[in-house]
C-alpha cells in the first residue's frame, strides 16, 4: 500500500465478536446520532432492523407494481390476439374466453412480480457494485465467513475520526481500522 | 406419570460446529483441487449426454415416426418424460418457497441442493416438448410472436398454457436459486486465492458485502419470492394435469387431477432429492448439516403425499363407478386388469404401498431403506404418467381402433440420455457452487441469535429446554 | 438471555357467564321456529336444516383437522388458539345427534332413496340411480352417517381430553400421545369428510360427480373456519379475556391462514369449474349449467368476487392482516358467502326454477348455531382456555413478527 496520507478516508471499520455484540453497537450508533453507518455480518441478525432504525423495504411497492403490469399485458395480449387481431372460434367458447385464460393471466403475472422482486431488491441495495473501498481491508473478508464488522462512513455530517474509534473501543471493537478510497 | 416419552427437537446441525467450520465444510469442496473420481463421474454422465444428442439428431433428421407411437396413442413416452421430470423438479421450489414460509428450519439444510435440482429436471423437462413437435425449426410458433401467416397461438390451448407455465417455472426458480447464492458466492469469493475463482466469482456475488442494509431488502424480497414461487409451483403442475383434463378422454378428464397431480410430483421430487441426498451428504461429508433426522422429516413428507396420491387413485376409481359412465367405468377396470395391468400394479405398489412403511420411525431413520424407497418411489411415479397418457389413449371409445403401445429404441435412448443431461449439470453445480445455503445455515444455528449470548459477558449460553416433571394424575 | 414469558391474563372463562344459556335460548327458539315450519314445507325445512346443519359441521369438522395438523408438524404458532378448536371438537359425538333429522328427511332431500327409481320397465326407472344404487342407498346412508360420527367423535373427544391432562399433569410425553392420535386421524379424516362432502351435497343431485368434490368440501368449510376463529378471538377480547396472551402477532398468523386458503379455496374451486366448463361434457356440466340460471348465478359471481377477489387484494396487504377492523370485517363477509355458497350448492336442487330464499333458512341458521355455539362455550369454559403446559407454549408466546 501506498502512503496514506494522498487517499480519501472512506470511513472506520471495527470487528466485533458476535452477532449480539454487532446488534449492540448498531443501537450505539443510532442513539449517538450518525445515520451514514452500516453493519456487515455472514447472515441476516434477527433484531437487526430494529437496532439499526431501519425504515421498512419499499420493495412490496416495486412488486405490486410489475405484479400489476403483468397482469395488464398478459390481458391486453391476448385479448388482442384472439379477439381483435384474429378471432378463431374454438369448440364453441366465446372469443373472450376468461376461464381459459386465467392460467397465463396468472403465469405472466407472477413472472414480472418476480422480476420485480429480485431485480428491486438489487436495485435497492445498489447492486451490482464495481468496487467496494470496504475490499481494501484483507480482514475485511470474514465479513462473508464468521466477522461481524460495522462501519462508520466519513461522509457522515458527525464524522470525527477519533470519536468514531472510541466508541467501537468502548463497544468492546477487537479490532478497528481506517479504510480508504 | 405416562408411558410416552417426550423427546426435545433435535438440533438443526449436529457436531460442534462454529460459523468458520461451516464455511470450511461447504466451500472447501468448490475450492480444493478437482478429484479424479469427479472427472470420472463426469465422463459418465457426459456419455449418457451423448446418447440423447444421438437420439434427437436423429428424430430431428427423420421425424416422429422412429418413436413407437401408433394410431390411438399419438402421446407416448415424450409427454410421460416431460411430466415425470417436470414433477421431478417440483422439490427444489416446494422446499425453498412452502416450507420457507411455513418456517421450518430444517429446510436449510437441503434447499440449495434441491434448488438446483429443481432446474435441471426442468430442463430436462424442457427438452421434450421442444422436439416432441416433429419440426423443430418452427418451434417459435409456440410463442406469441408476430409472423408472415399473421396467426396468433391458441389461447384456449392447455398446451400453450404449459409453454408459459413451465417456462415462467423456469426463470423465477432460476432466480430464487440464484437470489439465494449471492452471499455464498460472496463467501467463496473472499476465500478464493487464485485469479480465475476471483474474478468469476466476484462477477457472479455482484460486490455483495454482508451489509445488514442489504440482508434487510435481501430477506424481504426472499419472502415476497417465496410467496410467489409457492403459488406457482402449484399452478404449473395444474396445469401439467390441465393438458389431460380439459379433454374428454376417459381417464383424464376428471376434477380431482389438479390436486392429485401436485401431491403427486411434491412426492416424487422429495423422493429424488433423498436419493441425490443420501449419495452426496456421503461422498462429501455432509451428515452433520444433512441429518438423519431431515431424512425422517423427508420421509414423513413421503408418506403425506404418497398417501394423498392414494387418495386421489381411490378418488378416481369410486367416481368412475359412481358417475355411471360406460367409458370411465371401462378405462379404470382397464387399467385394472387389462393389457396394461403390469403397469398399474407396478404404480399401485411403488406409489401407494411402498411408502406406508414410513410409519414406522425405525424405517424412516434407516439410510438404506430410504434409499430404496426413494428410488421405488420415482419408478413408481414414472409409471403413474405410463398409465395415466398410455391406457386411456391405447383403449379409448372405439374398441375397433384399439391398439398396443410400445416404445422403440429411440424413445427409451431419449430418456436415458436426459439423465445424461441432468447429472452433467448436477456434477457442474457440486463443483462450482455451494451445495448448501451456507448463509442460511448459520442464520439458524443458536450462535446466531442475539438472545443466545449473557447480558454482561456478551459470551454465548446454550438454550436450554427444560422438561417439566409430570405430577401424578390428581383426580 | 432467552427469558421465559408468563401468563398474566386469568386462564378461566368466566364460570357464571351467562353467554352458554343465551346461545342455547336462541338456539330452542330457532329449532322450534323451524319444526313450526315442518309442517308447513317439509322439503323447504329439510332443505334449510342441511343447510345449516353443513354449514356448522364444516367448523367442527375444519377445527378438528387443524388440531391434528398442529400436534403433527409439531407446530408453536397456534398453541394459543388450540383449545378453542379442541373445545369444538369435543363435541362432536353429541352434535351428531344433529344428524338425525336428515336421516329422517332422506326422501325430502335426496331424491335417490325413492325406491321406485330402481324398478326396471317402470316409467319412474333411472339407470343412472339404479347402477349407483349400492352406494346410494338409505340403509348404507345411515351406516355411513354412524361411521363418519363415531370417527370424528372418537378422535375430538380424545385430541381434547389429553391435551387437557396435560395441563393438569404437567406431562410432555402426552404430546407424543396425541401425535400417534393424529397422524392415522389424518388419514381417516380425508376419507370420511370426502365422502361426507358426497353424501350431503354431492347426492343432491344424483346425476352429477366430480372426483374434486370431497377436496372442494374441504376447501370452502376450511376458508371458513378462520373467520371463525378471528371472531372468536375478537370476542374474547372484547371480554377483556387472555388480552395479553393473545397478541396483535398471533392474530396475524391467523389472518395469514385465512389468506392462504382463501387462495386455496380459489384454486380448486375454480379447478373444478374450469375442468367442467372446458369438457363441457353434458353429464357435468348441467349442475354447473343450473346454478348459472334464475338468478342462482348471482351467488357464484358472489363467491367469486366477495369470497376469492375482495379478501385475497386486502388481505395480500400485511398491514391488513393486522388491522382489527379490516380481518373483522373480511372475516364477517366470508362467513355469509360461505353460508350462500353452500346455499348455491344444495338449494337448485329444490328450487331448480329460479332462486328463492325463505324464513326457515334464517331460523335453522339460528337453532343450530345457538345450540353449536352454546355447546362450544359450555365446554370452553370448563378448562382453562390455554394448553398452558403444552411445549410448545413458550415458543409460541415469544413469537414476534417476523421481516
Amino acid at each position: 500500500m501506498s502512503t496514506t496520507e494522498d487517499q480519501k478516508i472512506h470511513g472506520i471499520l471495527a470487528e466485533f465478536r458476535n452477532p449480539k455484540e454487532l446488534t449492540d453497537v448498531a443501537k450505539k450508533m443510532v442513539n449517538s446520532g450518525y445515520s451514514k453507518f452500516d453493519t456487515f455480518s455472514p447472515f441476516p441478525i434477527h433484531g437487526m432492523d430494529k437496532a439499526m432504525n431501519l425504515k421498512k423495504s419499499k420493495l412490496g411497492w416495486i412488486v405490486l407494481g410489475h405484479g400489476i403490469l403483468g397482469f395488464s399485458i398478459a390481458i391486453a395480449m391476448m385479448y388482442f390476439m384472439s379477439v381483435i387481431d384474429y378471432p378463431l372460434n374454438i369448440s364453441g367458447k366465446p372469443f373472450f374466453n376468461a376461464p381459459a385464460w386465467v392460467p397465463i393471466t396468472f403465469e405472466l403475472t407472477v413472472l414480472l412480480s418476480a422480476f420485480g422482486a429480485v431485480f428491486g431488491m438489487f436495485f435497492l441495495n445498489g447492486l451490482p457494485k464495481l468496487h467496494n473501498p470496504l475490499f481494501n481491508s484483507e480482514r475485511f473478508k470474514k465479513a462473508t465467513d464468521d466477522g461481524f464488522f460495522a462501519c462508520i462512513e466519513a461522509d457522515d455530517d458527525m464524522f470525527e475520526a477519533e470519536k468514531v474509534k472510541a466508541l467501537f473501543q468502548e463497544a468492546g471493537a477487537t479490532h478497528i481500522e481506517e479504510v480508504y478510497e | 406419570m405416562s408411558k410416552y416419552q417426550y423427546v426435545p427437537e433435535p438440533a438443526l446441525v449436529k457436531g460442534d460446529h462454529d460459523f468458520s467450520s461451516l464455511t470450511r465444510l461447504v466451500t472447501d469442496i468448490n475450492l480444493r483441487e478437482t478429484p479424479k473420481a469427479w472427472y470420472l463421474a463426469m465422463m459418465g454422465a457426459n456419455a449418457l449426454l451423448m446418447l440423447m444428442v444421438v437420439a434427437i439428431g436423429y428424430l430431428i433428421w427423420e421425424g416422429t415416426g422412429i418413436w413407437g407411437l401408433n394410431n390411438p396413442v399419438g402421446w407416448g413416452w415424450a409427454i410421460i418424460n416431460f411430466v415425470w421430470w417436470v414433477g421431478i423438479g417440483h422439490a427444489g421450489t416446494l422446499i425453498s418457497a412452502i416450507l420457507f414460509l411455513f418456517r421450518q428450519d430444517w429446510r436449510t439444510a437441503i434447499n440449495r441442493f434441491a434448488e438446483a435440482m429443481t432446474i435441471f429436471a426442468v430442463m430436462c423437462a424442457g427438452v421434450f416438448p421442444a422436439i416432441h413437435v416433429g419440426r423443430i425449426w418452427v418451434v417459435y410458433w409456440m410463442f406469441p410472436i408476430p409472423n408472415q401467416m399473421a396467426m396468433w397461438p391458441n389461447f384456449n390451448s392447455p398446451l400453450l398454457w404449459d409453454v408459459f407455465a413451465v417456462s415462467t417455472y423456469f426463470t423465477v426458480s432460476l432466480l430464487f436459486w440464484y437470489v439465494g447464492l449471492v452471499p455464498d458466492l460472496a463467501t467463496i469469493r473472499d476465500r478464493a486465492t487464485d485469479k480465475i475463482r476471483k474474478v468469476a466469482y466476484g462477477i457472479f456475488s455482484l460486490g455483495w458485502t454482508g451489509s445488514n442494509r442489504h440482508w434487510w431488502n435481501y430477506e424481504k424480497a426472499y419472502m415476497i419470492l417465496a410467496g410467489l414461487a409457492t403459488p406457482l409451483v402449484l399452478s404449473v403442475h395444474t396445469i401439467v394435469s390441465f393438458d389431460f383434463a380439459v379433454s374428454m378422454i376417459p381417464g383424464w378428464h376428471t376434477t380431482i387431477f389438479p390436486p392429485y397431480f401436485v401431491a403427486g410430483a411434491i412426492f416424487s421430487g422429495f423422493a429424488m432429492v433423498l436419493t441425490l441426498m443420501i449419495v452426496a451428504r456421503k461422498i462429501y461429508g455432509m451428515k452433520d448439516i444433512m441429518t438423519d433426522d431431515h431424512m425422517e422429516k423427508m420421509n414423513i413428507v413421503i408418506l403425506v403425499t404418497g398417501s394423498m396420491v392414494g387418495f386421489a387413485y381411490i378418488m378416481e376409481f369410486f367416481i368412475a363407478w359412481y358417475s355411471g359412465v360406460e367409458y370411465e367405468k371401462a378405462i379404470f377396470m382397464l387399467r385394472a386388469t387389462g393389457p396394461y395391468a403390469w403397469a398399474y400394479w407396478a404404480m399401485m405398489t411403488c406409489n401407494v404401498f411402498s411408502p406406508q412403511f414410513f410409519w414406522s420411525k425405525k424405517l424412516r431413520r434407516s439410510v438404506g431403506f430410504t434409499f430404496f424407497i426413494s428410488i421405488v418411489v420415482n419408478i413408481g411415479m414414472w409409471f403413474e404418467r405410463f398409465v395415466i397418457t398410455v391406457t386411456s389413449l391405447a383403449n379409448d371409445y372405439l374398441p375397433s381402433s384399439w391398439d398396443y403401445y410400445s416404445p422403440t429404441i429411440w424413445d427409451v435412448m431419449t430418456y436415458v440420455g436426459t439423465f445424461g443431461l441432468f447429472f452433467t449439470m448436477f456434477l457442474l453445480f457440486l463443483r462450482f457452487l455451494p451445495m448448501i445455503a451456507l448463509a442460511e445455515v448459520k442464520a439458524v444455528i443458536p450462535l446466531a441469535d442475539p438472545h443466545n449470548y449473557d447480558e454482561e459477558t456478551n459470551e454465548y449460553v446454550a438454550p436450554k429446554v427444560e422438561v417439566p416433571e409430570p405430577q401424578s394424575e390428581k383426580v | 438471555m432467552s427469558h421465559k414469558p408468563t401468563i398474566t391474563d386469568t386462564l378461566q372463562f368466566p364460570a357464571d357467564s351467562k353467554v352458554p344459556g343465551a346461545l342455547f335460548g336462541v338456539g330452542a327458539v330457532g329449532l322450534i321456529a323451524t319444526i313450526i315450519g315442518y309442517f308447513l314445507d317439509a322439503d323447504q325445512f329439510f332443505f334449510s336444516y342441511l343447510v345449516s346443519f353443513t354449514f356448522f359441521s364444516g367448523i367442527a369438522l375444519s377445527a378438528l383437522i387443524m388440531v391434528m395438523l398442529h400436534h403433527i408438524t409439531k407446530s408453536s404458532w397456534g398453541v394459543v388458539f388450540r383449545r378453542i378448536s379442541e373445545s369444538f371438537t369435543a363435541n362432536i359425538w353429541i352434535w351428531a345427534i344433529f344428524v338425525v333429522p336428515i336421516l329422517f328427511g332422506i326422501h325430502n332431500l335426496y331424491h335417490w332413496s325413492h325406491p321406485e327409481l330402481l324398478e326396471y320397465g317402470t316409467e319412474e326407472y333411472d339407470k343412472i340411480v339404479s347402477g349407483k344404487s349400492p352406494f346410494l342407498n338409505s340403509t348404507f346412508f345411515i351406516i355411513r352417517q354412524v361411521i363418519y360420527f363415531a370417527i370424528w367423535g372418537f378422535l375430538g373427544y380424545k385430541l381434547h381430553k389429553v391435551s387437557v391432562q396435560m395441563d393438569e399433569t404437567n406431562d410432555w410425553g402426552l404430546s407424543a400421545l396425541l401425535r400417534k392420535v393424529s397422524a392415522p386421524g389424518i388419514l381417516l379424516f380425508a376419507f370420511t369428510v370426502a365422502f361426507a362432502g358426497f353424501d350431503w351435497l354431492m347426492s343432491l343431485d344424483p346425476h352429477w360427480f366430480s372426483t374434486m368434490f370431497g377436496v372442494y368440501f374441504f376447501a370452502i368449510n376450511f376458508q371458513a373456519f378462520w373467520p371463525i376463529m378471528i371472531l372468536i378471538v375478537f370476542y374474547l377480547h372484547k371480554q377483556g379475556l387472555l388480552t395479553n396472551t393473545i397478541r396483535q402477532v398471533h392474530i396475524y398468523d391467523l389472518g395469514a391462514w385465512f389468506f392462504a386458503f382463501t387462495v386455496f379455496y380459489a384454486y380448486i374451486a375454480f379447478s373444478q369449474f374450469l375442468l367442467i366448463y372446458y369438457a363441457n361434457l353434458p353429464e357435468e356440466t348441467l349442475w354447473y349449467y343450473h346454478r348459472m340460471e334464475g338468478g342462482w348465478q348471482y351467488l357464484l359471481y358472489g363467491s367469486l368476487i366477495f369470497r376469492f377477489a375482495v379478501p385475497f387484494l386486502v388481505l395480500l396487504n400485511r398491514e391488513a392482516k393486522k388491522n382489527r377492523m379490516i380481518l373483522g370485517g373480511m372475516s364477517a363477509l366470508v362467513l355469509i358467502i360461505h353460508f350462500a355458497e353452500i346455499y348455491w350448492i344444495a338449494m337448485p336442487t329444490l328450487y331448480d326454477h329460479g332462486f328463492s330464499f325463505s324464513w326457515m333458512d334464517i331460523t335453522a341458521f339460528l337453532g343450530l348455531g345457538g345450540v353449536f355455539f352454546g355447546l362450544f362455550f359450555r365446554q370452553f369454559k370448563q378448562n382453562d382456555m390455554i394448553p398452558k403446559n403444552d411445549p410448545k407454549l413458550e415458543d409460541c408466546l415469544s413469537k414476534s413478527y417476523h421481516q
